[in-house]
C-alpha cells in the first residue's frame, strides 16, 4: 500500500498552506527560459515538470543571501545592540530536487561544529522540505557519482514520486512530512518506481586521493584558464555556503548583516598588507574543488557536493564541478598520477 | 533560543596611543561588570573588533592575559575599518567577539630559553607573550626579543623595550632596515635575519617565535636552521583573512585547517605539512 495525491489536490494544499499564511518556496516558471525556486503567490506559480534543475538552489530557505544579524543603534559615545527578530515563521520547501534537499544535512555540520549558527538552525527547524523525485536528468547532472540518485532522502521530510498519471505517491520520512500532509493524501495500490538517474560519470574516491596532495601542482593551472571568477557557480551551488559579514548604515544606526560570498573572488583572502594567498583565479578555484571533495570530507566526513550540475549550467565558460573533475579524471588516467 | 555568535559585546575605549605616524593602539574593557568577570583568555588567541557601521576587523589580543582590568588591541591604518579606528578616542564604544584561536603553548615553554622576533606591525602578537613570560620571570631561561622595522619611526611599543632589557637575563635587540637609521640610532641597523645571524644568540634548549612579513620570516627560518633550533620548536602567528572567527564563513583554511579553530598559532613544523595557502 502506498499514500498518493492527485496534481489538483497538492496544489489546493499550496494555496490551503498560503492561506494559513504559511510561505511556500517552489519551483515557478520565471519566463519562458528559466524556473527557479521563488516564493509562490499561489499553485498557479508551481512548475512541476519541463525543467530539469531550477537555475537556484533552496539554500536561500536556511541560509539567506543577506541576513540581518543585529541591528545597532547609536546614540552620543553609546551603542545600544539589538537582536533581529528571531522567531522564524513556518515555512515550506515544495518539489525541490532531492539533490537541492540533500545539501541541507551537509551543510548542517559546518553551521554546528564547536559554534552554532542560530539563524541557520532556526531557519532549518522551521523548514519543511518536500522533493521531488526526479524522472529526467540532462548531462550537467551526476548525483549518482557522489552516493546520491533522483530519489535520494536525504534532508527531505517527504518526497513526491510521479506516478505518470498526474498523481504522486507521497513518501514522508519525518514527524514534519507526516504532519504536512496529514489527510492530504489517499491510499493506492500504486507504487512509484524509483526512475534511473544519470549514469556515474565518473569515480570520485581517485580524484579525493590525488585531491590530498596535489595543492601544487600546475594542472589547476590548465583546468581553470578560462575561469572568468564570476561566482556564479558558488551562488547557484546548494552547498557553497561562505559568507561576508559587513555594516550597512550610517552615524545613527543600521545593522550588521552576513551576505552571501565566493572563493572565487580575489577579495575574499585577501590580506589587509595586500598579500593575498590565493591571488590568481586558478588557486581559488583550486581551493572550490578541494572544499568539496577533499576538506569538507576530511572535516565532516561528505563530500560537500550533491552532484546537482548546477556549477557547470551556470558557468558562462563551461566549468563546473563535473568538468572539472572529468578533467581531472582524464589527467590521472593520462598521467597515472596517485 | 541559541546564542547569538555574530553579536559582540560592548566595550568602552579607555585608551589610545599612537605609536608611529599610522600605528595606534587601543585598551577597552567591557560595558558589563558580569560579562568582564567572566571573560579569560590566553597570549596569542585574537578578537574580531569593531566599529559600528564601519565594520569588524581581526586582531590579536595583544594585552598579557595576566591583566584582568582590560585588553589592547593594535593596528595600522589600511583600509575602511582601520581608518574608522583611528578616529576613536576614550569613552568612545567598540564592539568586541572573542577570544577566538588556540593560544602561544606557554606551558610548554616553561624551562626554555625564548627568542622573539618580530618585524614592524608584528610587535603586538609578540608583546603579550614577552609580557606573559616576564610576569612568570622564573618559569623561563633567557628571553631575547629581535625586533626590526622599517625605519626608527616605524617601531611599535618602543618603551616597552626599554622595560623589558630591565629584566633579568633579557636581551632587546632593536634594527632598523639599512637607510630608515638616523644620526641619533645607537641600536643595530640591518634586516632582521642578518642582525638574528649577527646577534650569536646561544640556541641550547630554545623555542623562538617569528612573526613578521613573509620576506622576513622566508630568511630568518634559514637562520634559525643554523643554529640548531628545529622547526618543531619555531612558531609563528597565522594571519589569514577572516571574517566570522568562529570555522563557518569558509576563508581562512589552508587545506583542512581552519586558521580560526585551529590556529592562529602553529609550529613550523606544522605549517609544513599544510599546504601554503597563508
Amino acid at each position: 500500500m502506498s499514500e498518493i495525491i492527485s496534481r489538483e489536490a497538492l496544489l489546493r494544499a499550496v494555496d490551503e498552506w498560503l492561506k494559513q499564511g504559511v510561505p511556500v518556496l517552489g519551483p515557478s516558471r520565471i519566463n519562458d527560459a528559466f524556473v527557479a525556486y521563488a516564493p509562490l503567490a499561489s499553485s498557479d506559480a508551481l512548475a512541476l515538470d519541463g525543467y530539469i534543475h531550477p537555475r537556484n538552489s533552496i539554500k536561500e530557505a536556511v541560509f539567506p543571501k543577506h541576513e540581518k544579524i543585529y541591528a545597532y543603534h547609536i546614540k552620543g559615545s553609546g551603542v545600544e545592540l539589538e537582536d533581529p527578530e528571531r522567531s522564524v515563521a513556518k515555512q515550506i520547501v515544495l518539489a525541490a530536487r532531492p539533490c537541492d534537499a540533500a545539501a541541507l544535512p551537509i551543510l548542517d555540520h559546518v553551521f554546528n561544529w564547536d559554534f552554532k549558527d542560530a539563524f541557520y538552525n532556526a531557519r532549518r527547524a522551521a523548514t519543511t522540505v518536500v522533493t521531488l523525485a526526479c524522472t529526467e536528468h540532462d548531462a550537467q547532472c551526476f548525483c549518482t557519482s557522489v552516493g546520491l540518485g533522483p530519489a535520494a532522502e536525504n534532508g527531505s521530510d517527504a518526497m513526491l514520486l510521479p506516478l505518470g498519471d498526474g498523481t504522486f505517491e507521497v513518501r514522508c520520512f519525518t514527524d514534519k512530512g507526516r504532519e504536512l500532509f496529514a489527510g492530504k493524501t489517499e491510499s493506492s495500490g500504486q507504487a512509484a518506481k524509483v526512475p534511473a538517474g544519470p549514469p556515474e560519470r565518473l569515480d570520485v574516491g581517485p580524484i579525493t586521493e590525488f585531491l590530498k596532495d596535489s595543492f601544487d601542482n600546475p594542472i589547476w593551472n590548465e583546468l581553470t584558464l578560462r575561469c572568468l571568477g564570476c561566482g556564479a557557480c558558488a551562488y547557484e551551488c546548494p552547498t557553497c555556503h561562505c559568507f561576508d559579514i559587513v555594516d550597512e548604515g550610517n552615524a545613527a544606526g543600521g545593522y550588521r548583516a552576513k551576505n552571501w560570498d565566493s572563493c572565487q573572488f580575489e577579495m575574499f583572502t585577501m590580506h589587509a598588507s595586500g598579500h593575498n594567498p590565493r591571488a590568481r583565479q586558478a588557486q581559488r578555484q583550486r581551493q572550490r574543488v578541494m572544499h568539496k571533495f577533499s576538506i569538507y570530507p576530511q572535516k565532516f566526513g561528505e563530500v560537500l557536493c550533491t552532484g546537482c550540475g548546477n556549477c557547470t549550467r551556470n558557468c558562462p565558460v563551461s566549468l563546473g564541478i563535473l568538468n572539472t573533475l572529468m578533467d581531472l579524471a582524464a589527467h590521472l588516467d593520462t598521467t597515472g598520477a596517485k | 533560543m541559541m546564542e547569538n555568535v555574530y553579536k559582540p559585546d560592548l566595550m568602552e575605549v579607555i585608551e589610545v596611543k599612537q605609536h608611529t605616524v599610522d600605528v595606534k593602539s587601543v585598551k577597552i574593557k567591557f560595558r558589563d561588570p558580569e560579562r568582564a568577570a567572566r571573560f579569560s583568555y590566553e597570549v596569542g588567541q585574537f578578537g574580531m573588533f569593531s566599529l559600528f557601521g564601519m565594520g569588524e576587523s581581526t586582531f590579536n589580543i595583544c594585552s598579557s592575559s595576566n591583566w584582568k582590568d582590560h585588553i589592547e588591541f593594535c593596528f595600522r591604518k589600511t583600509g575602511r575599518v582601520t581608518e574608522a579606528f583611528w578616529q576613536i578616542d576614550e569613552g568612545d564604544t567598540i564592539g568586541f567577539r572573542g577570544p577566538y584561536g588556540n593560544s602561544y603553548p606557554m606551558e610548554e615553554w616553561e624551562g626554555k630559553n625564548l627568542i622573539f622576533i618580530g618585524g614592524g606591525i608584528a610587535m603586538p602578537p609578540i608583546r603579550c607573550a614577552v609580557w606573559y613570560a616576564l610576569e612568570s620571570r622564573e618559569k623561563y631561561g633567557n628571553i631575547t626579543v629581535v625586533y626590526g622595522a622599517r625605519t626608527t619611526k616605524d617601531l611599535v611599543f618602543e618603551d616597552e623595550l626599554d622595560q623589558w632589557a630591565e629584566y633579568k637575563d633579557v636581551r632587546v635587540i632593536r634594527c632598523v632596515d639599512p637607510g630608515g637609521e638616523t644620526p641619533e640610532w645607537t641600536y643595530e641597523v640591518g634586516l632582521v635575519p642578518n642582525v638574528l645571524r649577527d646577534a650569536q644568540i646561544p640556541a641550547d634548549n630554545t623555542v623562538a617565535l617569528v612573526i613578521g612579513p613573509p620576506i622576513m620570516i622566508k630568511f630568518t627560518l634559514p637562520v634559525l636552521d643554523q643554529m640548531g633550533i628545529a622547526p618543531a620548536s619555531i612558531y609563528s602567528s597565522l594571519e589569514n583573512r577572516m571574517k566570522c572567527g568562529v570555522g563557518k564563513c569558509g576563508r581562512c583554511n589552508c587545506g583542512p585547517v581552519y586558521v580560526c579553530k585551529e590556529g592562529p598559532i602553529f609550529s613550523f613544523e606544522q605549517l609544513s605539512k599544510l599546504p601554503s595557502d597563508f
